[in-house]
């Protein structure tokens, strides 16, 4: 059996050409033929111009997720997010992100796996049959939103490449380009930023690799071309523009949970019993919404993912 | 002479008036449009407690500047600036209790008790409100030395403002791991104007601004 590891493979700037080709907003509400209705509206009006945007807050389309919450808009979703390589403002990430170079793109798999592989984002899509997944999102400032994600589990692409016996975590490695990426060079935050699971959480059914949200490619600032979602979890573990994903033995150090390991457990799981000290864990503010929600246990996954945890201290283990 | 003082004064404070309420209309301006992003509630929140801050910041600059430059009135602005710190203040936590947590005292309670940034805001936002309260004139003059105690309480409160912003970026303070940039101007200005009441480093300041 070939063991040979594959070493850093860091995508040069000069392998990205600038060519990347993926919807703007403008585009998808065309195509949702929201811009076509504006058109007719403007027939009848003669003088009125289609308006450039939905107004915020609107769901896009009127599906829910497994609990009857609505979906986030479109809008919220690509115009609302952390990004902290690009901004740490969440309201401009979009701008700043958008000449983010995503194709070429590969994802190096490597560590202790018995078949090390870089893959490229065409060679993933390709072998993995993408699906939609709504998944509600909670943020640890305590924002949430509901997301109609495009992907496919992790666990499918882990088996492909057969973590050996001495595998017992996922560690996950977010691109960092100095020449696209405003804070690349920052010395406020220890990028590139690096996230991990233990392996059966990675290999968890709900957990997925997704390339796309709402039917389209995703944005740069959600995490072109391919991230992580572990719905469980607070979104921080969910790490954006993956390009290596290493099995290693050890609990690997994580960026939010090495620059203040008393507020970010490694685990991080969605908990309204264990508290933080700048953001209340026992509700939320769904976006769209006014006011707010209670927090639930596990994020409302509990009885998917409990058994991963079974006589574990949750409390303990944040 | 004296008219053209008063003059002065009169349009020191129309400019006061209007700088401060001009933000609290674009505010409501950007509200009624729905022009406040997606979080809309963070949103109010920051820039209510950033106007709040600002005000207490430029109330605190008053006194040391009308004493290093002699401009009395520039001093006298450090009431109204002061009123306008506490307006903003209040509105600050009118939309974190009442907007955001819509009341529910149990939970804002929750939150006050637990949060240590949000304990010190409390505290300064208690100050900033007495200090708006006994800030007539009438009860200035009944009040005697009480009054001038009572009223230094507005360097705790800049200090406790300028640690609940700090407390409130995501981050590690200690070793500058997060967006700390304008926390730690806002900690440098109030440090400063704190100096500023230590008599050696005014005396300083006058013989260097001031060469009589
Ligand atoms: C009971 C009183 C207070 C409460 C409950 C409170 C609550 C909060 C909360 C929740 C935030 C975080 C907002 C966010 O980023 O989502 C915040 C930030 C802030 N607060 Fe307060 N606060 C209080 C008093 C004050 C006072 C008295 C001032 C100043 C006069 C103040 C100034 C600020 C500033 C400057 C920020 C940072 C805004 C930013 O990130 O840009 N707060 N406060």
């Amino acid at each position: 059996m070939d063991r040979k590891q594959i070493r850093s493979v860091p995508i040069r700037p000069e392998e990205i050409t600038p060519k990347h080709i993926y919807q703007s907003r403008r585009q998808f509400l065309k195509n949702m033929g929201f811009v076509g209705m504006g058109a007719l509206l403007a027939s009848c009006a003669p003088g009125l111009t289609p308006p450039d945007e939905l107004p915020t807050g609107l769901p896009t389309d009127f599906r829910t997720d497994n609990m009857n919450n609505l979906l986030t808009s479109y809008d919220a979703i690509t115009g609302y997010c952390n990004f902290y390589e690009f901004t740490t403002d969440k309201e401009t990430v979009d701008e700043k992100a958008q000449d983010f170079v995503t194709s070429p793109w590969s994802v190096a798999v490597t560590g202790l796996v018995e078949n090390p592989r870089i893959f490229t984002m065409e060679e993933i899509l390709e072998a993995y049959e993408q699906e939609e997944r709504i998944y509600r999102m909670r943020c640890v400032e305590g924002w949430s939103m509901v997301i109609p994600w495009m992907g496919f589990p992790l666990q499918k692409l882990l088996e492909d490449v057969r973590p050996t016996s001495e595998a017992k975590f996922v560690l996950f490695e977010s691109a960092l380009v100095p020449g696209q990426m405003d804070n690349a060079n920052s010395d406020l935050f220890p990028f590139p930023y690096l996230e991990g699971l233990r392996l059966d959480e990675a290999m968890h059914d709900l957990t997925i690799l997704a390339t796309g949200l709402y039917n389209e490619p995703l944005p740069p600032q959600n995490g072109a071309p391919i991230r992580l979602v572990v719905p469980w979890k607070y979104g921080f573990k969910s790490i954006k523009s993956i390009v290596r994903i290493s099995l290693v033995p050890d609990q690997p150090p994580t960026l939010w949970n090495t620059i203040a390991p008393n507020e970010y457990g490694f685990y991080a799981n969605v908990n309204p019993d264990v508290d933080h000290p700048r953001w209340s864990q026992a509700t939320e503010r769904r976006i769209g919404d006014a006011g707010r929600i209670p927090t639930l246990f596990m994020n409302g996954y509990a009885e998917e993912v409990m058994p991963l945890y079974e006589g574990m201290d949750l409390e303990e283990n944040f | 002479m004296d008219n053209k003082k008063n003059r002065d004064k009169n349009w020191l404070n129309l400019i006061v008036l209007i700088g401060g309420f001009i933000p609290l209309l674009l505010l409501g301006w950007s509200a009624l449009q729905g022009n406040l992003g997606f979080n809309p509630v963070q949103t109010v929140m920051q820039r209510t407690g950033n106007l709040g801050m600002i005000f207490l910041i430029l109330s605190l600059s008053c006194t040391p500047i009308n004493k290093i430059f002699k401009l009395p009135a520039v001093g006298r602005l450090r009431k109204p600036l002061g009123l306008f710190a506490a307006l903003y203040a209040f509105l600050h936590f009118a939309a974190f209790a009442i907007w955001d947590y819509q009341l529910n005292l149990g939970l804002i309670w929750n939150e006050i008790r637990t949060k240590p940034f949000i304990i010190f805001g409390a505290i300064a936002l208690v100050i900033l409100l007495i200090l708006a309260a006994t800030s007539f004139k009438s009860l200035q003059r009944k009040m005697g030395k009480t009054w001038v105690w009572l009223h230094r309480l507005v360097y705790v409160a800049g200090v406790l403002v300028v640690v609940h912003y700090l407390l409130s970026i995501k981050g590690d303070l200690f070793n500058l791991q997060g967006d700390f940039a304008l926390p730690i101007i806002a900690m440098v200005i109030v440090s400063l104007l704190l100096m500023v009441r230590i008599p050696a480093f005014y005396q300083f300041l006058r013989h260097w601004f001031v060469k009589e």
